[in-house]
């Protein structure tokens, strides 16, 4: 019995709205039912709806819940031409009929739930009534991960249905793992939905996520724009934002902890980031890697082509047996010990030189010639198509693995990077997120990683690249891990089958009609994708494991300042001066620095050396600041000018089993 | 007059509070344990002839004038009535004992009443059903099963002998009971319209079997059926000839058990391309002052007109019915 019949009180969710009707063409089912209301009810696409039957089945009552997916109108009218007919054919003379012909407003609903559900039954007649928030919260399951004392609920919006504002809840055990985990949203590009309901879905998870869980914290790549470089700063939310934030119990602030992470632009003197003013820098770090960072994931920056066998082997060995260690061979002219590009620059140049001079013939330990002058061009041009990532000298800047921090989101902005690089960061950052959360020493238990535009690093179709691959792996392990993929695009149908495939949650904004034409939507209702296509920005449409049917959410603006409106009121800077970004960078390790002593210490010496000098003091935040950079400008020997040798190198034949032709 | 063998019911009952066609034959069976029973029979309505249908013309004095002439109605059509009154009846054979048709009769009326411009039931609708039998004609063990079936029997003899005992001599006698039954629901609803409300009614048919009704300025009835028109020779053929829009002098219907009306014909609709009595309808009204009788008329004839949209499609008669009359049949359809 409803619980507002118990004490005699008939709510307005309580109010008959509707009846069941079932006819031989168009029977109920178990999942399927259908029923007439006023024309003037509340009830339309997407309305949760309760049925009360009439006849007990094994000694319950039984109760139906269900969604409304269709709807049909019709008059007693059995022909248009009857009414051209009564018009005479002309709708605009037409007289106004003393009575409106009787029209019905027929709804199919598809059944989220039936108490008992056992035995499963065809809906039976009844009575249909709006669904109350204790009705909802039955008929999506929530009620198993609602109850005090096991609640792992996370709120995802709010349903609406006439006046009534009923709380939809994820099940944290099915969206950040164990159970199941993942979350894709798609949508149009352009109304912000996408950004907005992650942003607004991670506040949710971090005032949320329950303690006894563990911690939680999130790395976002930024791939376009300003879009997620203002997450700590506070955004203009109106009233009935707030209303949906207290109901919900989310702070209505911005991020309290939010780090941001760039890479410098090529020139290197300040980040390549539109989150450059100056009143923000305290939580922007460079992200910055040397060679040992780079060359785990050389697969990454390598095609096939680059990499064919011969190539890969190379690669290989100069891991194994080269890098990070002191290396000797009769054909060098001296020990090696290659820490950085430069070093390995400095170590091909004296092999290859070592080669030619000892006429050893064209191979050096198994490798062509050949193949070691292209695999020293490819890993050359490496630090010169990701300059500002990627040193030279193995300066590194990075990401806090191991002292993650809980209810922490970490930004990294790659969006004005070259795509290699953006690969690079991405492959990098994920496989050691892996491999800390296997270790379990990251600092927190779960992570979520969001990424944008996965029509690009995901697609369905295309070569299959190491950054689908990491994303394939993240979708169908992750969980286990507490690695959690957030991924958004525009296209859900053009991305990878396995990676939508294996989101247990699923969002949907405003969709193309194009998109839901495709075969992925087939099981949605005419009408459902109709409201698809023109929800309004901050709706969505979710399915989750809990839920049996797609519903339709609310959720508020994010109580974080758009990237628009952040870019406006903190306008990037212009590439600075170097001696004015030196001084930046050093201020934040000590704020009494003055652009005079910068200028000063910095006098007489190129730009890449101080440089050097200031990644050097940045990565080793010593105590005297101001004595440790100028002590980098001491420790440089010059060296004797030496006119850059001229090398005749020796026309040679194409060996006979290199296709590259080097 | 009506003989029943069972306690009368409520004479006010909810289509849901009907006993129905199969279960009474199922009470029945149970009662007559062996007996064939009908499957499936067709209503009588359908299939009977009728002895009284035969068309015929009578001649009506006139109240408007001294002849009958056509008058075309001017002004504009504002639709006034407040509601809408129907009836319909259903017959079937149940049974037969030993040879006697007994008939399930089902009556039911409505006041369908019009609220910005969408229609609702006023009241509670009637609905009631009873078996039709000639009792003096049935054997003893029949009387006892109908005695014991719980449902109110109405003897269809109880005017007189039957003109014949051919089982559909005996049929029309029930059909004309049901019918009987019918009009008098329909009259008690009329009758409780006329003394609760101040708002014009329209019936389904003639408003003559009542007093009440008939002398009512409140209840207009609108007649489809021209089994016996009122106008003979050159009347005749002037109301044949009706054009759209027009209406003919006002006449004096009456009968001998039957309360006089002044009465009109009017065409609702272009009949050009169909038969002379195509959109033509017979308006009936409580008899006015000869002053203003003719500004009545045409008052009524401009409501009624009013009501010819929408179509009352797709039933067959839409050239003649008013949509709230359709909507009347279709809810009691509905609720049967």
């Amino acid at each position: 019995m409803p619980a507002g019949a118990q004490n005699g009180e008939t709510s307005a969710t309580e109010r008959v709205l509707g009846r069941i009707v079932a006819t031989e063409k168009r029977p109920n089912t178990p999942h399927e039912f259908h029923f007439w209301t006023a024309i003037d009810s509340p009830i339309g696409i997407g309305t949760i709806v309760r049925v009360d039957g009439e006849t007990p089945v094994g000694g319950h009552m039984v109760r139906v819940y269900g969604v409304v997916v269709e709807g049909f109108s019709y008059t007693d009218l059995q022909s248009p031409i009857h009414d051209v007919l009564g018009h005479d054919g002309t709708p605009s003379g037409a007289t106004v009929a003393a009575t409106q012909r009787a029209e019905i407003r027929l709804y199919t609903a598809h059944v989220l739930r039936q108490l008992p559900e056992e035995p499963l039954q065809p809906v039976p007649m009844g009575n249909v009534a709006l669904a109350s928030d204790e009705d909802v919260a039955v008929a999506l399951r929530m009620d198993t991960y609602l109850a005090p004392g096991n609640r792992t609920a996370i709120p995802v919006g709010v349903y609406r249905a006439g006046a009534m504002e009923a709380p939809i809840y994820l099940d944290a055990d099915f969206l950040l793992g164990p159970e199941a985990a993942h979350l894709n949203i798609t949508g149009v590009s352009g109304l912000a939905t996408k950004t907005s309901a992650v942003e607004w879905l991670l506040a949710s998870i971090f005032a949320h996520f329950p303690a006894q869980k563990g911690s939680v914290a999130a790395i976002c790549f930024n791939v376009k724009g300003p879009d997620l470089l203002f997450l700590d700063q506070p955004g203009h939310l109106d009233d009935a934002d707030r209303l949906v934030y207290e109901k919900l119990g989310v702070p209505a602030r911005p991020f309290e902890r939010v780090e941001y992470f760039a890479p410098y632009t090529p020139q290197g003197f300040t980040l390549n980031t539109l989150r450059s003013n100056e009143a923000l820098a305290d939580n922007l770090r460079p992200l910055t890697w040397g060679l040992n960072e780079v060359m785990q994931f050389a697969e990454v920056l390598l095609n096939k082509d680059d990499l064919d066998a011969k190539a890969d082997a190379l690669v290989d060995f100069l891991q194994e047996r080269v890098i990070n260690r002191e290396f000797t061979d009769p054909v060098l002219s001296a020990p090696h010990r290659v820490r950085s590009f430069g070093d390995l620059e400095a170590f091909f140049r004296d092999l290859l030189r070592g080669v030619e001079d000892r006429g050893t013939g064209e191979y050096w330990r198994t490798h062509h010639v050949a193949t070691i002058r292209k695999v020293r061009n490819r890993l050359s041009n490496i630090s010169t198509r990701c300059a500002g990532l990627v040193t030279d000298e193995g300066v590194v800047s990075d990401l806090p693995f191991g002292s993650f921090a809980d209810r922490t989101v970490y930004v990294v902005d790659v969006a004005s990077l070259e795509e290699n690089a953006q690969d690079l960061i991405f492959a990098r950052v994920v496989s050691k997120l892996r491999e800390h959360l296997e270790r379990r020493d990251l600092g927190v238990s779960h992570v979520v990683v969001f990424v944008d535009e996965l029509n690009k690093y995901a697609p369905g179709d295309g070569p299959d690249t190491y950054v689908r691959k990491m994303l394939l792996d993240i979708a169908e392990r992750g969980r286990y891990l507490g690695l959690v993929l957030f991924s958004a695009q525009q296209f859900r149908s053009q991305v990878h089958r396995r990676v939508v495939g294996n989101s247990g949650t699923s969002l949907y904004g405003r969709m193309d009609m194009d998109e839901l034409a495709t075969p992925g939507y087939a099981v949605l209702s005419p009408a459902i994708k109709i409201k698809l296509a023109t929800l309004e920005k901050g709706q969505l449409m979710v399915r989750h494991p809990h839920f049996a049917q797609p519903i339709f959410v609310r959720f508020p603006r994010p109580a974080v300042m758009r990237g628009r409106d952040g870019a406006e009121r903190y306008p990037p800077q212009a590439e600075l001066p170097l001696e004015v970004a030196v001084m930046r960078s050093l201020r934040q390790l000590d704020p009494s620095i003055s652009l005079d002593w910068v200028k000063r210490a910095i006098v007489g010496h190129d730009d890449a050396l101080v440089i050097r000098a200031r990644n050097a003091t940045l990565q080793a935040r010593p105590e005297k600041v101001q004595a440790y950079f100028e002590a980098q400008f001491r420790r440089i020997v010059p060296t004797e000018a030496v006119a850059p040798r001229l090398e005749k190198v020796p026309l040679r034949s194409l060996p006979g089993d290199d296709p590259y032709g080097f | 007059m009506t003989t029943t063998l069972a306690p009368d019911r409520d004479a006010s009952r909810q289509g849901a509070d009907i006993q129905g066609f199969r279960s009474i034959q199922r009470r029945l069976a149970a009662l007559v344990p062996g007996e064939a029973w009908i499957e499936s029979p067709p209503p009588l309505e359908l299939t009977a002839l009728g002895g009284d249908d035969a068309p015929r013309l009578i001649a009506a004095s006139v109240l408007e004038g001294s002849t009958v002439r056509a008058h075309a109605v001017a002004g504009e059509l504002s639709p006034r009535f407040a509601a809408f009154l129907d009836g319909t009846q259903r017959s079937r054979v149940i049974a037969h004992a030993d040879e006697v048709p007994i008939v399930h009769g089902l009556v039911a009326a409505v006041v369908r009443e019009r609220s910005d411009r969408r229609m609702r039931t006023w009241g509670a609708p009637t609905v009631r059903d009873a078996l039709y039998a000639p009792i003096p004609l049935l054997g003893s063990r029949w009387r006892d099963v109908l005695l014991q079936a719980g449902i109110p029997v109405i003897d269809t003899l109880s005017r007189g002998d039957p003109a014949s005992t051919h089982p559909f001599a005996l049929q029309d006698s029930a059909i004309h009971a049901v019918q009987s039954a019918r009009e008098a629901a329909e009259r008690a609803l009329a009758e409780r319209w006329c003394a609760t409300q101040a708002r014009e009614l329209v019936v389904d048919g003639a408003i003559t079997g009542s007093e009440t009704v008939a002398t009512s300025a409140r209840v207009v009835g609108v007649i489809k059926s021209h089994r016996t028109l009122y106008v003979e020779g050159d009347a005749l053929r002037t109301v044949l000839r009706l054009r759209r829009g027009e209406r003919s002098s006002v006449l004096r219907v009456t009968s001998p058990k039957r309360t006089p009306v002044a009465s009109w014909y009017l065409r609702l609709r272009d009949p050009r391309g169909h038969d002379p009595l195509w959109g033509l309808v017979r308006v009936e009204m409580a008899e006015a002052g000869a002053d203003r009788l003719t500004e009545r008329a045409d008052a009524v004839s401009r409501w009624v007109l009013a009501e010819s949209l929408p179509l009352a499609v797709p039933d067959g008669r839409w050239d003649k019915m008013m949509y709230g009359i359709r909507d009347c049949e279709e809810f009691l359809r509905a609720i049967q």
